[in-house]
């Protein structure tokens, strides 16, 4: 085997450099944009500097990113994170540096603010922060409104095909009905499927009662038959393409799938809705503090706020947004505002409920395949 | 290359690139022999590498047991506060399945690659030279893309109404798309094509300088083919399939994308349990304490390798 060893060292190293590669493409990227950044942003005469803006990728649709480097001549660095875990890793390490604009969900800025990392928005910097629809703002992870602005806020729902499902699917408690066997699609988050146990059972998301998240974890073991697919990303794709008979679906997928099939069905769950924001915050030690307020200001002008909504599918955060809007957008917008506050965030719960949901959730799993 | 030959262009490497950091290196590590034998600093050479597993591979899994034994904080990060109980929480059943999941899994994974690597290898060795250079590449070239745009291939391929649905239906064989994809046979046909050229080149390897004058001697002496491929091929080549199966199993251990691409999130093996512990259940020292316990595991496989293979360095492996 001797004369083939230096080529299987070839092989399994280049076998671990993709590994490692596709692992931490984005790490990469993420420490070289803050050093360029470094240079960038001394006070040359006349150069405006850079951006780093770090959330997942192709959040920030594309041309608007142009349009803001044209208008102010910022160079913007995009960097993406794959999961919000993964983002508040990389801002720790940096002590809230590195980056300029970060887009994250709500209960990770919360874990963010408390630990330090967030700074506080100079509102002399954001005149159009009063565009914000207020029903958007005042949440837990920013009660006072000082340091995010609302990017992109979403109901999850369920959507179903009435040209397969044969049940009548009003809520989460229907998506036991024995007739959807193999055919729901499901996201792989455990406290959002959990949740949807808990909620059928009249529970809220975030108790941290132990015997409730049991009780969920075994009323969803009778789900398990029913689940075809758990995903994150695209899944009205499975919806679409027959894979899935209904699904429970972001906003934006929502919109998506809606846009593609206007037959499929959308449902309000009865039982209670859950609701999501991503918003945008600056780093505590972000170096380009005032680029990154140039750029919230920026994606808070009406159109421009009318052409990232247009392109996230999210909900408009934005009231100065709406006359922005394409006519045949208004309509594929399926979830009213007025729904907004019956709609309960998920939080992070204790160490003993998040371990129980992370046991509970494991074993759903096993008995998944 | 000639001896000489080769002490020159060591000598000649070693003035070139004998400043900075090599001068430092020698001062702080003076050879024990005399200056004339060069033979003494060819371990400089192997300097960088060792540099590059203390840094990377021995700081990393010191790094790794320590957090193991931490306590995670109530938001986020760990506190340094000494417990055994990730270990613990291992031995709880729901954890324990999952750790039999994956061995199952590489069990089936690697009894898969073997049967559809021993022939392909085997027979790949058999090939004329050039024939022999070009599977050689057709074996290889896989690698050269992303695993994760490979994966993606097999979803087109299985998926509701895909290529092998329409195949299907097409000759007759069934008349509504079945449901392949998102199951535990398509994570299996997933993990064997992406582990199969490692099962396939160790095979290779070992028959390829296999002396075909024994197997011909057995026939001569009166031998079927397949007494003499049993008694005579097989063990010749049992190297082969030991590094193979080391090389299919290990990984298999460990592998989490295709898990989570082709199973639709519904496998969950030992590799998804420590990427879920590490975001959404962000405890840190208990996927810290999993990874600990799958590299004990993997230790004893390859230990269990060199009993049965009687190696007595890794080197056998590769």
């Amino acid at each position: 085997m001797k004369k083939a060893s230096g080529f299987f060292a070839i092989l399994t190293a280049a076998a671990l450099t993709a590994a490692s590669l596709s692992g931490c493409g984005g790490g990469e990227g993420g420490a070289k944009a803050p050093a360029q950044a470094q240079d960038g942003s001394k006070d040359v005469k006349g150069d405006p500097g850079e951006l780093n803006i770090y959330t997942w990728a192709e959040y920030v649709p594309r041309d608007v990113i142009s349009r803001f480097e044209d208008e102010t001549g910022i160079r913007v660095n995009y960097t993406n994170f794959e999961a919000n875990e993964e983002m508040l890793a990389k801002l720790e390490t940096s002590k809230g540096g590195d980056y300029d604009i970060i887009i994250a969900s709500d209960y990770i800025i919360k874990v963010a603010a408390d630990e330090g990392l967030v700074k506080e928005l100079d509102k002399e910097k954001l005149p159009n922060f009063k565009n914000i629809d207020p029903v958007f703002q005042n949440f837990f992870y920013d009660p006072e409104n000082t340091l995010t602005v609302p990017y992109g806020p979403g109901i999850p729902l369920l959507v179903y095909d009435p040209s397969v499902v044969t049940c009548q699917v009003t809520g989460y408690e229907s998506l036991w009905d024995p007739s959807l066997k193999d055919s729901l699609a499901l996201m792989d988050s455990e406290r959002v499927v959990m949740g949807m146990a808990l909620k059928a059972m009249g529970e809220s998301f975030n108790t941290e009662d132990l015997d409730v998240i049991q009780a969920a974890g075994e009323k969803l073991m009778g789900l398990a038959p029913n689940v075809r697919v758990l995903s994150q990303n695209q899944t009205q794709d499975y919806l679409l393409s027959g894979e899935v008979g209904a699904a429970f679906l972001f906003t934006s997928q929502v919109a998506l799938a809606l846009s593609q099939n206007p037959d499929l069905q959308v449902v309000y769950p009865k039982e209670g809705l859950g609701f999501g924001v991503d918003a945008a915050f600056i780093p505590s030690q972000a170096p380009n503090s005032d680029n990154a307020h140039a750029f919230l200001n920026f994606i808070l002008d009406g159109e421009i706020g009318a052409q990232v909504t247009q392109q996230t599918y999210y909900l408009c955060p934005n009231q100065a947004s709406y006359e922005f809007l394409d006519e045949e957008f208004k309509k594929s917008l399926v979830i009213s505002t007025d729904d907004i506050p019956n709609g309960e965030f998920i939080q992070d719960v204790g160490p003993e409920a998040t371990a129980l949901h992370g046991e509970l959730w494991t074993k759903f799993k096993a008995a998944l395949d | 290359m000639g001896q000489n030959t080769r002490g020159k262009e060591r000598a000649g490497w070693h003035k070139e690139g004998g400043t900075g950091v090599m001068q430092i290196l020698q001062a702080a590590f003076p050879a024990g022999r005399p200056p004339g034998k060069r033979r003494d600093r060819w371990w400089m050479a192997v300097m960088p590498f060792y540099l590059f597993t203390v840094f990377f591979v021995a700081l990393p899994m010191v790094y790794l047991l320590v957090l193991s034994f931490l306590t995670r904080a109530r938001a986020w990060g760990v506190v340094n506060e000494f417990t055994l109980d990730n270990y613990l929480r291992i031995a709880k059943p729901v954890y324990l399945n999952t750790f039999k999941e994956s061995f199952q899994m590489a069990v089936l994974t690697t009894i898969g690659t073997l049967l559809a690597g021993y022939p392909f290898g085997y027979f790949m060795a058999r090939l004329p030279k050039r024939a022999k250079s070009l599977m050689m590449l057709l074996v290889v070239i896989p690698f050269w893309t992303s695993a994760l745009m490979r994966m993606y291939g097999w979803i087109i391929i299985f998926r509701s109404n895909g290529l092998l649905d329409k195949l299907l239906m097409g000759v007759g064989l069934t008349d509504s798309p079945l449901k392949l994809l998102y199951s535990y046979p398509a994570v299996l046909v997933g993990m064997v094509y992406s582990l199969l050229p490692f099962m396939i080149l160790s095979v290779y390897s070992s028959t390829d300088k296999m002396d075909w004058g024994l197997v011909e001697a057995a026939r001569d002496l009166g031998a079927t083919k397949w007494e003499a491929f049993f008694t005579i091929t097989m063990k010749l080549t049992l190297p082969g399939i030991l590094s193979g199966i080391v090389l299919v199993f290990i990984p298999s251990m460990g592998l989490f994308f295709i898990a989570d691409i082709l199973g639709g999130g519904k496998v969950m093996l030992v590799g998804n349990l420590i990427q879920n512990q590490l975001q959404s259940g962000r405890d840190w020292p208990f996927a810290a304490a999993l990874s600990v316990v799958l590299m004990m595991f993997t230790s004893v496989m390859i230990w269990i390798y060199r009993k049965v293979a009687g190696v007595k360095d890794l080197e056998g492996l590769l």
